[in-house]
């Protein structure tokens, strides 16, 4: 680590590391300038509620505010509650399909 | 096709398709906990409902002041129905074809059919 993480950020903080945006910035800017990360989320969205991956979540969520009461549940539980199950239970088929899509956009966008 | 460009395509395409789940992650539990929050779970709240009233309802019946309740008539059961502490409904004895209160059947039966002696003929 350069700096310390107790610095506060200063306007020159940039200019300071002198570091070029990295390939993935640039993609990710690529990506959401040219409306196909917008695309792939939609189709992402729509695959893993097809598949019943939702409802597998919000069944979690639901359980879990069971258990601790709606008032004491916040944001950050849940997607502290649901992050290891959701990445784990994608089906093979529906991230096959989004990599796939990816690697397309990414050899489209040859740097 | 195989080399350093592949792999490097391959790892950025993971780091982009974690970003997106990871953001629909959010997505889902942000939803969740906002039907959570605004009491739009009907079940939920039909559950909490059944739980708040099954925890009177023990109160109730663990309470020591509710144990008289033999004595007095105006007993409630679960569907607040009242019921007399002899049954009223009236039917046919299968025996002697007598008009019988249901709360006075056992001993009527008894009469009726038990004794031989005192037996009354159908």
């Amino acid at each position: 680590m350069k700096h310390s993480v107790n610095r506060p950020p200063t306007p020159d903080a940039a200019e300071d590391q002198g570091k070029e945006p990295t390939l993935q910035e640039i993609i990710n800017v690529k990506l959401i300038e040219s409306g196909e990360k917008e695309r792939l989320m939609e189709l992402l969205r729509e695959r893993l509620i097809d598949c019943g991956w939702k409802d597998e979540m919000k069944a979690l969520c639901r359980a879990h505010v069971k258990k601790k009461g709606r008032n004491n549940v916040t944001v950050d539980d849940l997607v502290h509650l649901i992050t290891p199950k959701g990445r784990a239970s994608v089906p093979d088929s529906v991230k096959a399909e989004l990599l796939q899509r990816i690697r397309t956009f990414l050899m489209s966008a040859a740097l | 096709m195989s080399g350093p460009n592949e792999d490097k395509n391959t790892q950025l395409s993971s780091h982009f398709f974690g970003d997106l789940l990871d953001s629909i992650i959010v997505d889902v539990a942000s939803e969740c906990h906002r039907i959570a929050k605004l009491g739009l779970d009907r079940n939920l709240e039909e559950e909490e409902e059944e739980m708040r009233l099954s925890v009177q309802a023990r109160a109730r019946v663990a309470d020591p002041s509710n144990s008289s309740e033999t004595n007095t008539k105006y007993v409630v059961d679960i569907f607040g129905q009242t019921h007399p502490s002899i049954a009223t409904e009236i039917f046919e004895c299968m025996n002697c074809g007598r008009s019988i209160a249901a709360g006075r059947f056992a001993p009527h039966l008894e009469k009726c059919m038990g004794k031989g002696r005192k037996a009354r003929l159908k």
